[in-house]
């Protein structure tokens, strides 16, 4: 046993420093799985990138109420009384005062540019009031100074500066009739927030002519993760129509928008890894043929076919795992941080990075081993069943 | 004709080689095919948009409301044919997580301005009388099952009715189809009255107006007069050409256009390496042969084509049938109950196919044909 152990180790070893006379052949494999690995890896790196953010943006902490089935910000309306009546929920953090802390909400669209394209897109304008700093401790003033209540004074996200023109501080920006003015940046630590313009809450209301209605409750929760107290005040008013749910359920869902890039990709990189078996099959058959009196020289001074099979698998093995390792490491590195834009669930822009994760690096050298195996394993077995007389045959 | 048999059984000396380039071959022009399918789904709105219409929308932003007054007011501006409004409902069937686009219009003047949506008089006469009727494309008609008759609850993620409920009722009076086959068949439109009267939040509002100008010459002139018209009141305009509006939002979602090229490059790029080497490769085994055919009197040209002739058989055959297996995809994607704009492959991507193939064709086999070319008869015979 052992040693045929040996004899595969030689032979293996033997396939691998005799590759850079079949280099041609050899590489275009390798160069075929790494495309497709590489295809693969951005679709995934893509649609992660976006969840990632999107997850990094709700929070257990915070509950949010909206409109029954609304689904998304901009399509929920919640009316001013109810946010006073459900203020006065169980299970609401309270503050220094004795006060409930919650911000109402309000969320609207506006035009802005996209600097890649120089296209208009649309861009979240959310109302907020002072109590939705307090709910939110991950927000930053980065530049700049917060806005006054009252005043049409926005500050703008750092994805928003990063992607999109015209709301560099110090900008007035037109909405319409009204003119507003950047005042501050604000930082969120990288999530969904940072693509949006915020600004007092008061103020959208009148400007955008919303009479007293908002789009969202946030509220801060006493116990993270705990909304029970609240929904079933809402339950229980048959005057009320709304969802309560955390803000990190509210997101998470949000964030699966992209589900259907991942099948999408995996779809498209396995048809493409089918093209790319070809061209390892037709590697490995080329190489036991050149190999051939090799192989069977081997086989008549007693090594076993066992060596033959596994010397062939093992070279389709290497090739392909440095094809998907090349792949990975080329899209890790033109990819991997990439900022993008694309429309989110709330119809307005979200600004995310493509982002590779070690999850992602294994999905696409498994792709890669796959291929290896398949386009390795029936050469393999031609290798092995190869006539031992071929090495007595004098090649012409 | 002997030089084509023995195209013919280069080609077919080894059946496996054969198979395999053919594969290849085969999965990245399946590839182009669907791909190209999908990036024309994508422009279609932008390639159908009709040159004669223009889209009125708030200044401050599309998705805030104008009042109904406006559409009115156009209706009596110079150069304008026929003005509709639209409204957008946020509609779901069962599953929330399944929107599609539904509108609430005036039928009448809705019919007048968008002539793309294909239904007899007799079906527009339905409509027009039944002011809980609808009128759903042929795609989301499958999606859900509906056929004409049918009475159906659609929830709105938007609006509610006077009760709290979500839940409106309507009759399927008709279902269209698209006049141009990349036409959209995922819509569906309803009565403006029937939302107006029943939803709580205050009515006489609209999203947007689609508007018919006389002539595509008249645009510019229109466009202005109705901006001008709202300039300096509550709810400002925004007027453009179908196809700028269109343009613009497709561009929102990004750049998908640019994903779905680096793909289909990609894919030709593997198959570009694969057959290219495995044609040098075969080429190099004939070496001993080419010199024979050569001292047989095959003029050195004569091989250069032959050899070409292999390479391009070997993109056409295989990149034809990945063509075909794209057809055949395509309609099984189009005809699964998922929502997708209508995916065609048309003449023009065909004949792009067919360039590319040839261009793969002569690539892969320039560089082993050159060889066969050079290749002298007594180096070629003694290398063994």
């Amino acid at each position: 046993m052992g040693s045929l152990l040996s004899q595969i180790w030689t032979v293996i070893v033997m396939n691998i420093r005799s590759l850079p006379k079949r280099l041609w052949m050899s590489l275009a494999a390798v160069f075929a799985v790494s495309v497709v690995v590489a295809v693969l890896l951005s679709f995934l790196a893509m649609a992660n990138g976006f969840e990632q953010t999107l997850a990094g943006t709700g929070s257990e902490k915070i509950g949010i109420i909206s409109r029954k089935g609304s689904r998304s910000e901009l399509n929920s309306t919640v009316s001013r009384d109810n946010i006073n009546i459900l203020a006065t929920a169980p299970g609401i953090a309270r503050d220094a005062d004795n006060n409930p802390v919650y911000s109402a909400e309000l969320y609207v669209i506006v035009n802005g540019i996209k600097r890649t394209t120089q296209t208009e897109v649309n861009l979240p304008l959310r109302g907020i009031s002072l109590g939705g700093f307090e709910l939110r401790d991950t927000v930053e003033i980065v530049a700049g100074r917060q806005f006054e209540p009252g005043r049409n004074e926005l500050i703008v996200g750092q994805g928003v500066l990063a992607e999109f023109d015209g709301f560099e501080l110090g900008r007035e920006v037109r909405f319409g009739k009204t003119t507003w003015k950047v005042v501050g940046v604000f930082s969120t630590g990288g999530s969904a927030f940072e693509s949006e313009l915020w600004a007092d809450a008061l103020t959208v209301q009148t400007q955008f002519q919303r009479g007293t209605t908002f789009q969202t409750m946030r509220v801060l929760l006493e116990e993270p993760g705990n909304i029970e107290g609240i929904k079933q005040l809402a339950e229980d008013d048959p005057r009320m129509n709304l969802d309560v749910e955390t803000e990190a359920a509210y997101f998470a869902e949000q964030g699966s928008a992209l589900r259907g890039i991942v099948v999408f990709g995996w779809g498209l990189s396995i048809v493409m890894a089918l093209g790319a078996l070809a061209g390892a099959l037709n590697t490995m058959y080329t190489s036991v043929a050149s190999r051939g009196t090799e192989i069977a020289t081997l086989r008549a001074i007693g090594f076993s076919n066992m060596s033959a099979f596994f010397g062939t698998l093992a070279e389709s093995i290497v090739l392909s795992i440095i094809g998907g390792i090349v792949g990975a490491l080329v899209s890790y590195l033109f990819l991997d941080g990439v900022t993008a834009s694309t429309l989110g669930a709330s119809f307005s822009q979200v600004v995310f990075d493509f982002q590779m994760s070690p999850q992602l690096f294994k999905n696409g050298i498994i792709l890669a081993l796959i291929i290896g195996l398949v386009g390795g394993v029936f050469p393999a077995w031609r290798a092995a069943r190869l006539p031992v007389t071929l090495a007595f045959k004098n090649s012409m | 004709m002997s030089s084509l048999y023995l195209v013919f059984k280069n080609l077919t000396r080894s059946k496996l080689r054969l198979f395999l380039t053919l594969f290849a071959t085969f999965i990245a022009f399946m590839v182009y095919g669907t791909l190209t399918a999908f990036q024309m789904a994508l422009n279609a709105g932008v390639e159908l948009s009709a040159d004669d219409r223009l889209i009125v929308v708030n200044k401050i932003h599309f998705t805030q409301s104008l009042p109904i007054s406006h559409f009115n007011k156009v209706k009596s501006v110079e150069g304008v044919d026929a003005v509709t409004h639209l409204n957008w409902f946020g509609g779901y069937y069962q599953d929330p997580q399944k929107l599609f686009t539904m509108m609430a219009v005036d039928p009448e003047s809705f019919l007048d301005v968008y002539d793309d949506y294909v239904l007899t008089p007799a079906e527009a006469e339905a409509w027009l009388k039944n002011r809980q009727g609808l009128i759903a494309g042929e795609s989301v008609a499958r999606t859900f099952g509906w056929k004409v008759g049918d009475r159906i609850p659609i929830n709105s993620n938007i609006f509610s009715q006077r009760d709290g409920s979500t839940v409106w009722d309507f009759d399927v009076v008709a279902i269209y189809r698209g006049k141009d086959e990349q036409s959209d068949s995922n819509s569906v439109y309803f009565h403006y009255k029937y939302f107006n009267e029943t939803q709580s939040f205050g009515g006489n509002f609209i999203g947007w107006m689609g508007v018919r100008t006389t002539s595509p010459d008249k645009n510019e002139q229109v466009v202005n007069a109705i901006d001008d018209l709202f300039a300096n009141t509550p709810a400002e305009t925004d007027t453009m050409p179908e196809v700028a509006f269109n343009k613009a939002f497709i561009e929102q979602i990004g750049n998908i256009g640019l994903i779905l090229t680096s793909v289909v490059v990609a894919a030709f790029f593997i198959i570009l390496v694969i057959v290219g080497n495995s044609m040098v490769l075969s080429i190099r085994e004939r070496t001993n042969e080419i010199g024979v055919m050569k001292t047989l009197g095959f003029t050195s040209p004569a091989i250069f084509r032959m050899v070409l002739a292999e390479s391009v058989a070997i993109a056409m055959i295989g990149g034809l049938l990945g063509l075909l297996a794209a057809r055949g995809l395509i309609h099984l994607i189009s005809n699964a109950p998922i929502q997708l704009p209508p995916l065609i492959m048309d003449g023009t991507s065909v004949f792009k196919a067919i360039l590319i193939m040839l261009a793969l064709g002569l690539i892969t086999g320039i560089v082993p044909a050159v060889n066969a070319l050079r290749l002298n008869i007594v180096t070629a015979l003694s290398r063994s």
